[in-house]
């Protein structure tokens, strides 16, 4: 590439230069194109020769001018566009730089600021779409940034100007589940002034937070830390908290989002239910594993999840009341008890509270915003089978340990199993996650500290015993982690390099051997233990899919949920008013969680607190004079933003919904239905500019076909499609010395 | 000759595909492998780091490693690699490329030598020949190592003639066995 490098010396490019275009002295009501070519710095500049793609640009139809700057996106830069339009030079502008994601707003404000409608933009991408991708090809990407110019003057010629408009903006906001994402997100909402409907599934909010012992790394009681907050949701004047309850149905769009929520019936009145235990006593189901113990210990058909819950109130677990399953209670029914008769131990207990008549409930209201929170789910231990979880008692999960550390935990906070404390105790990190084979290619995040945790938590209340954490890496990348698994090897824990091969029973014994390679003497071992706790990963909750496809969000790879832009739109999605926060959009610590739950009540604020919104001005449009209202536009638009009327008979674009993904427009028999922005003659003009041949575009050809052959067919080629090439006359270079 | 990896990838790459031979760089050391192995629970085999060998071009000391003949390919650990490495693959192309270069160990030699004169890796002994006279079958079955079928031994070592397979585990006509026996099978 030296020959290469030489003749395209980037660094005696000048910053900036301008070259008149070959429409200079056209007429004032046709297309004035303007194009700005940017170095990027050097990204652009050091690849594509700037200077010769200006040129050409200036030799391209209805070009009056173009220039080259070494940042087109900073001030002077935009300047530059500025000037132009003020003297009335043109009415069009097209920027070859970056990817319009990055700098599309940008330059339309320039535009709309300088009075030029902003759909007047164009951009050509000749960073990601040419210089990145191909640096060592210097001649080839100059030539490919020609043809990126020329199809972007191509359509630049053809574009409309289009009214941005706004909506109204309903200022209240739904949040989909309770856990401490949702939480956060709903309070500072709701401090901010702006009411909140708060959706949680569960009988009480807290999520899987209220189940945990300890924080990381501070050691400081879950439960002491969360109830205040979970006090305050449930009290809060602003938070409509709707437990117990599931989001029945969303449609509408920004501003106006209509939610229907069923309310599941609880048959308590939860007004009068005084938390106290009479009704569990009174309860003959008893053997329902408890979901929150994680299934070490149980409770009745009426249940109150756990002592601190919000609401204070109990449930009736239709699933296991016998009333509620088989009809019948001792010698109750729901007769005997209309009739005034025989009434279930429940209700003989506690007089008054309990309903088994309550309904489901629908309930409806508008949202202007809504955030989707709702969380995780363990990855199934049974997946990774050599640690036969489920076949052994003495392999639990990370969760069902914390429990056992938990004081209102099964054991009262003591670890032990089957009322035996442990003597060896191991713990395998990475289980379900970072693994390939079950499917979870990604780090779950939180288990390297969870595991650091419990492990000192064990060697703390059991300090006789032997505690071993089993890793392949430790990441303790988060404030103070570092320094705490310093402080968790000192207190006596061992942390064995190498992920253990399996477990099996001891024969004669209810102990286990752990089977696994210490990796940094690189000789096997085989430690036996009493207990063997499985650091689970996180997956995405699986009872969410219909929130996912109401409110049409996408997913990554991994299952969870998708942001608009993995780094600089962390908590925004692909549709306007929609956010998403917490462990549904990654695994993520408690800390992290708050973080992004705050961050989608901002997110939310923004709209609310202004009460209206921009929409989609590039959106679909019905030519009614075409449309024969067959409706196929309907059948296939994502978003139900078509609709017939019934009366003239043609078909209506709903243009708060409508996201302009062009579906409509590829199936309509008729041509009326087309984008936007984005009309076919549009499109096609960029697609014929691509395709056209030129010289531009045919390199160096294999030996066979000699220089002169190529120039012909070249000249011959353009002679065809009628496009004016030739020299540019008085293509002036402004070079200016550049300063330092 | 290139790196190991490198001819790992082209060798093996032909019997096992390319991209099982590329796993071995997504190894993360993590020792589930040997955690697991069935063999080197007994043995010195340790497959995380045979994979760590060959990724630091390790060859001379791999091909001259006993251990790299103690895999009994059962495939445990290619199951359970969290990174989907495709760990006996890898080990069978070392095999390989370890046997190309003249580093075959003698059992897997003398294995050979079985196949070369009769038909069999595992060849029906006296005992195997008394059960099957005892359960009223004739005492060999009508294979390459039946003296009738002189014929198809004839084929098999022709076969092994053909493909060099002879020289590579240094066999010896004459006595019908490997060179230098004697002295311990050593080349």
């Amino acid at each position: 590439m030296g020959d290469l490098e030489e003749e395209y010396d980037y660094t005696k490019i000048p910053p900036t230069g301008s070259a008149e275009g070959i429409a200079a002295g056209a007429p004032e009501d046709s297309p004035r194109i303007g194009v700005y070519v940017c170095h990027c710095g050097i990204n652009i500049k050091m690849t594509v020769d700037v200077e010769d793609v200006m040129r050409y640009a200036a030799s391209l139809p209805n070009v009056v001018v173009a220039r080259h700057y070494i940042f087109m996106c900073s001030d002077p830069g935009q300047d530059l566009i500025r000037k132009d339009l003020a003297a009335g030079r043109i009415n069009r502008v097209v920027v070859a730089s970056c990817s319009p994601r990055m700098h599309e707003p940008t330059f339309r404000k320039t535009c709309s600021d300088s009075g030029l409608n902003p759909f007047y933009y164009e951009m050509a991408n000749i960073r990601e779409h040419c210089s990145w991708p191909h640096g060592d090809f210097h001649k080839e990407a100059t030539e490919k940034a020609k043809e990126l110019v020329r199809s972007a003057v191509a359509r630049s010629a053809l574009l409309e100007p289009i009214e941005e408009k706004l909506v109204d903006v309903k200022p209240e906001a739904l949040v989909i589940g309770g856990g401490v994402t949702g939480m956060y997100a709903a309070l500072d909402i709701a401090n901010g002034g702006y009411k909140v409907h708060l959706v949680e599934s569960k009988p009480s909010i807290g999520g899987h937070v209220a189940q945990l012992s300890r924080t990381f790394p501070t050691l400081e009681r879950t439960a002491s830390l969360l109830t205040p907050r979970m006090i305050e949701v449930g009290a809060h004047p602003n938070i409509d908290l709707m437990t117990y309850s599931e989001v029945e149905e969303i449609g509408g769009y920004i501003g106006n989002f209509d939610v229907k929520v069923k309310r599941k019936p609880r048959y308590i009145d939860t007004e009068k239910c005084k938390d106290c235990t009479p009704c569990i006593e009174a309860c003959p189901v008893k053997d329902i594993p408890d979901e929150f113990n994680e299934g070490l210990s149980t409770r009745s058909a009426i249940y109150i999840p756990f002592p601190f819950a919000v609401p204070p109130a109990y449930t009736i677990d239709a699933e296991h009341c016998l009333l509620l399953k088989e009809g019948k209670c001792g010698d109750a029914t729901l007769e005997t008890i209309k009739e005034g008769k025989a009434v279930p131990p429940c209700m003989a207990a506690c007089p008054g509270v309990i309903d088994f008549e309550q309904k489901e409930e629908i309930e409806e209201f508008t949202a202007g915003t809504i955030i989707v929170a709702t969380g995780y789910d363990l990855v199934n231990p049974e997946v990774s089978a050599e640690y036969k979880y489920g076949v052994y008692p003495n392999v639990i999960t990370s969760m069902e340990f914390e429990r056992l550390l938990s004081p209102g935990g099964p054991t009262g906070g003591k670890i032990e199993l089957n009322g035996k404390e442990p003597k060896d105790i191991m713990f395998i990190s990475c289980v379900g996650s970072r693994n390939k084979q079950v499917g979870n290619e990604y780090c779950s995040r939180v288990c390297c500290m969870y595991l650091a945790k419990q492990a000192y938590l064990a060697k703390e209340q059991l300090p006789d015993a032997n505690v071993t954490v089993c890793f392949q890496d430790v990441r303790a990348f988060g404030k103070g982690f570092e320094e705490f698994y310093g402080d968790v090897k000192t207190k006596g824990v061992f942390y064995m390099r190498g992920l253990p091969g399996e477990i099996y029973k001891k024969p004669g014994s209810d102990r286990v051997v752990v089977r696994g390679e210490n990796t940094l003497i690189g000789e096997p071992y085989e430690q036996e233990a009493d207990l063997v706790v499985l650091g689970m990963g996180l997956a995405p909750n699986k009872d969410v899919e219909s929130i996912i496809s109401m409110l049409k969000l996408s997913t990554s790879v991994d299952g969870f949920l998708m942001e608009a832009h993995p780094k600089l739109r962390p908590v925004d999605t692909a549709t306007d008013g929609i956010f998403i926060a917490g462990c549904c959009v990654s695994p993520k610590d408690i800390t992290d969680s708050i973080a992004q739950g705050k961050a989608t009540a901002s997110g939310s604020l923004r709209y609310l607190v202004q009460g209206r919104a921009v929409i989609e001005p590039a959106i679909s449009q019905i030519d009614e004079e075409i449309c024969i209202g067959c409706g196929r536009c309907a059948e296939v638009c994502p978003y139900g933003a078509l609709e017939l009327d019934e009366v003239r008979h043609v078909m209506t674009v709903n243009e708060a919904i409508c996201k302009g993904c062009g579906g409509c427009n590829s199936v309509c028999p008729s041509g009326a239905a087309t984008m936007k922005h984005y009309r076919d003659r549009q499109v096609y003009a960029q697609i014929d500019a691509l395709t056209e041949v030129t010289d531009v575009g045919r390199l160096a050809e294999p030996e066979s076909a000699s220089a002169a052959e190529v120039a012909a067919e070249a000249s011959a080629g353009a002679a065809d499609t009628g496009s004016e090439t030739g020299e540019v006359e008085g293509a002036e270079t402004e070079a200016v010395p550049s300063a330092g | 000759m290139g790196t190991l990896y490198e001819d790992m990838v082209d060798y093996g790459g032909e019997v096992f595909g390319r991209e099982h031979l590329e796993t071995l760089r997504e190894c993360v050391q993590c020792g589930k492998c040997t955690g697991g192995c069935p063999s080197g629970r007994n043995t010195a085999l340790r497959t995380r780091k045979l994979m760590q060998m060959a990724l630091l071009d390790m060859r001379e000391e791999i091909f001259n490693a006993p251990e790299l003949w103690f895999c009994s390919t059962c495939f445990t650990c290619y199951e359970r690699c969290p990174k989907g490495v495709k760990t006996t693959d890898i080990i069978r192309t070392l095999r390989n490329l370890a046997a190309k270069e003249g580093h075959m160990s003698v059992p897997h030699r003398m294995i050979g030598v079985y196949v070369m004169k009769t038909g069999h890796a595992v060849p029906i002994g006296p005992a195997q020949m008394e059960l099957r006279e005892a359960v009223g079958l004739e005492s060999q079955p009508p294979t390459a190592q039946h003296p009738q079928n002189k014929e198809q031994l004839e084929q098999v070592q022709k076969l092994f003639r053909a493909t060099n397979y002879d020289a590579m585990i240094d066999f010896d006509w004459d006595t019908m066995n490997l060179r230098g026996m004697d002295k311990g099978g050593k080349k």
